[in-house]
């Protein structure tokens, strides 16, 4: 059964254009410009009750203003969609009491209270009983493990424990449905971790739906079973997870740090070499033929490490290499 | 029933922010008392040296600043975001409210409490007893001189602000009503004539605010308390009418967080 359907979905912004300088301002003022910018253009999906489904792509793809028609926030151009069986912007208030949302860069808690005080007002918003309440505050503050943030001003708390605190926030009514926008930007490794794991745990132990944006591959590895890829508003790519990790992010890149000098004709087997400096090297491979193990072990062999990074590439890479296959010539 | 829940966990969150930093709180509320008193010092003055200006007294003028500040800090106190609505508008900032399942004007309005509204509840409770007009009827008639000044202010500054959605920004124009709305519900009406009576009661509707609640205190009219309740159920069913239609045409933005 479907959660989320999404048909033929547009949404148009009307955007001034003016020319650069006190000149461009005055002609502006006396002959404005404005220009059509089309952030969703005919997007169709579905996602199934239960899922964790993530859509990616680079800055301004058009995922955070999918997220906010889905919810109801902005009404789009044209298409239809049904949320839970509610068209989100006719049914903007009846949907909110079903679904969870959290955008990475909104604050939902008041700042100037500890969070469990929120947790209290978003209990009378929701209009759910005091007791039950109390009682989901206990559990999700064992799933997040915040139980020694909630009685700290929000002020005061780091941007990943206050991330945490913001999605168990958006957990307190129990939601069928989890609308993520961007949960880890701008968050650390551990942060990222504690988040994700909590997500998880939710999903499986309550069924909750995820959708989840993001432009960190990682978010996607970790948490979802199906992914869409859009860019300029568009789907670019829609697949299995494990598919897309076998044909395109099998590859890593490291980047390391040496305590003495490097030689200039540093060089492994297997490995693409795409910097040697006079302390360091990067160089990127493919984890389907050689294993990371096996680099690890042949980068520490070579001197004595200082520092020592592994990242995905870049969804932008990722997204140009979808875009030549699909379009070879 | 449900709205008034809302507003008493919103108002009871506003206190609890506001008891996190007391002395500013306690600040605020000194000084607006203070700026208020010296405001009115100026009719003292005045009064020291003719006895009425157009029939009106120093007692009536104490009346017309009892119902007027006792209005605006009930607003500023309970829906302190009703002068920055333009702003939450135009910067997109009205998605934390979009997302919850409640109204979303209400909500917003109610979100901030402004403490120096408190000064002015404080003062206009006090005016209105060193005024001479105190009788238990008297007084239910300024309690609902107080509402009918609630209404209006909360529906004009709710009516001009709206007009972000359309024009973008409306932060300039609605800082002139706001100014325009408070500068003249504190002079007596029959100051006025002819085109400026009319404006006052109509474009800036700030004899409402004032003067015809201060009148409606000193001597009940079944004429002028329709003409209260009709204006203001009429202004506040108008805004929320055009915040609504407006809404449709709400664009967002990255920046969100609730305005507290």
């Amino acid at each position: 059964m479907s959660s989320i359907t999404v048909t033929h979905l547009q949404k148009t912004f009307k955007a001034k254009r003016k020319a650069a300088g006190l000149g461009g301002s005055l002609r502006a003022l006396v002959r404005p410009v404005y220009v059509s910018v089309e952030a969703v253009r005919g997007l169709s999906f579905e996602m199934e009750t239960g899922e964790l489904l993530g859509f990616i792509g680079p800055n301004g793809a058009g995922k955070s203003t999918t997220i906010k028609i889905l919810t109801g926030i902005l009404h789009p151009s044209s298409g239809e969609a049904s949320v839970l069986g509610f068209t989100p912007w006719k049914d903007r208030q009846k949907l909110a009491y079903h679904i969870g949302t959290v955008f990475g860069q909104r604050q939902q808690l008041w700042v100037h209270l500890p969070a469990v005080d929120t947790f209290r007002l978003f209990g009378r918003i929701y209009e759910l009983d005091d007791r039950d309440v109390e009682r989901r505050i206990a559990f999700l503050s064992e799933a997040f493990e915040i139980g020694d943030l909630l009685e700290t001003p929000v002020r005061k708390l780091s941007l990943g424990q206050r991330m945490r605190c913001e999605v168990a926030a958006s957990l307190l009514h129990r939601p069928k449905l989890l609308l993520l926008d961007e949960p880890s930007i701008g968050l650390d490794v551990v942060a990222k971790q504690h988040i994700r794991d909590a997500i998880r745990r939710m999903n499986q132990e309550e069924g909750v739906g995820v959708l989840l944006t993001s432009h960190d591959a990682g978010d996607l590895e970790a948490m979802c079973k199906r992914v869409i890829i859009i860019n300029h508003g568009q789907i670019v790519y829609e697949d299995k997870v494990s598919n897309l990790k076998r044909k395109h992010l099998s590859s890593k890149m490291v980047e390391v740090r040496y305590a003495e000098t490097v030689s200039s004709d540093f060089h492994l087997d297997g490995v693409e070499m795409l910097k040697v400096g006079h302390y360091g090297v990067k160089l990127r491979f493919d984890t389907q033929r050689t294993p990371v193990q096996q680099v690890l072990a042949r980068l520490t062999e070579a001197g004595d490490v200082v520092d020592i990074t592994i990242s995905d590439p870049p969804l932008e890479e990722v997204i140009a290499r979808i875009y030549q296959e699909a379009n070879p010539s | 029933m449900r709205n008034l829940q809302l507003l008493s966990a919103l108002w009871k969150a506003n206190l609890q922010s506001a008891m996190e930093y007391r002395a500013a709180f306690l600040t605020q509320v000194i000084f607006m008392m203070l700026n208020n008193l010296a405001y009115f010092m100026f009719w003292v003055l005045y009064f020291d040296k003719f006895n009425s200006v157009r029939g009106w007294t120093l007692q009536d003028m104490m009346l017309l600043f009892a119902v007027a500040a006792t209005a605006w800090g009930i607003a500023a106190y309970f829906f302190g975001n009703f002068t920055t609505l333009s702003e939450i508008i135009s910067l997109g900032r009205l998605d934390y409210y979009l997302s919850l399942p409640r109204p979303v004007l209400l909500h917003a309005l109610a979100s901030r409490s402004l403490g120096s509204g408190m000064g002015d509840l404080i003062y206009g409770v006090g005016s209105y007893f060193l005024s001479g007009y105190v009788s238990v009827d008297g007084f239910l008639r300024f309690l609902v001189g107080v509402a009918v000044g609630v209404a209006i202010f909360l529906s004009f500054l709710t009516l001009v602000q709206s007009l972000s959605f359309w024009l973008g920004n409306s932060t300039a124009i609605s800082q002139l009503a706001l100014s325009a709305l408070l500068t003249f519900s504190l002079y007596p009406r029959s100051l006025f004539d002819g085109a400026a009576k009319f404006i006052l009661l109509t474009i800036i509707p700030a004899s409402l605010i004032g003067s015809i609640p201060a009148e409606f205190v000193k001597s009940f009219s079944w004429p002028v308390l329709l003409q209260l309740l009709a204006s203001s159920a009429f202004l506040l069913t108008a805004s929320t009418w055009v915040f609504y239609r407006g809404l449709r045409r709400y664009e967002s933005g990255n920046s969100m967080q609730v305005e507290v």
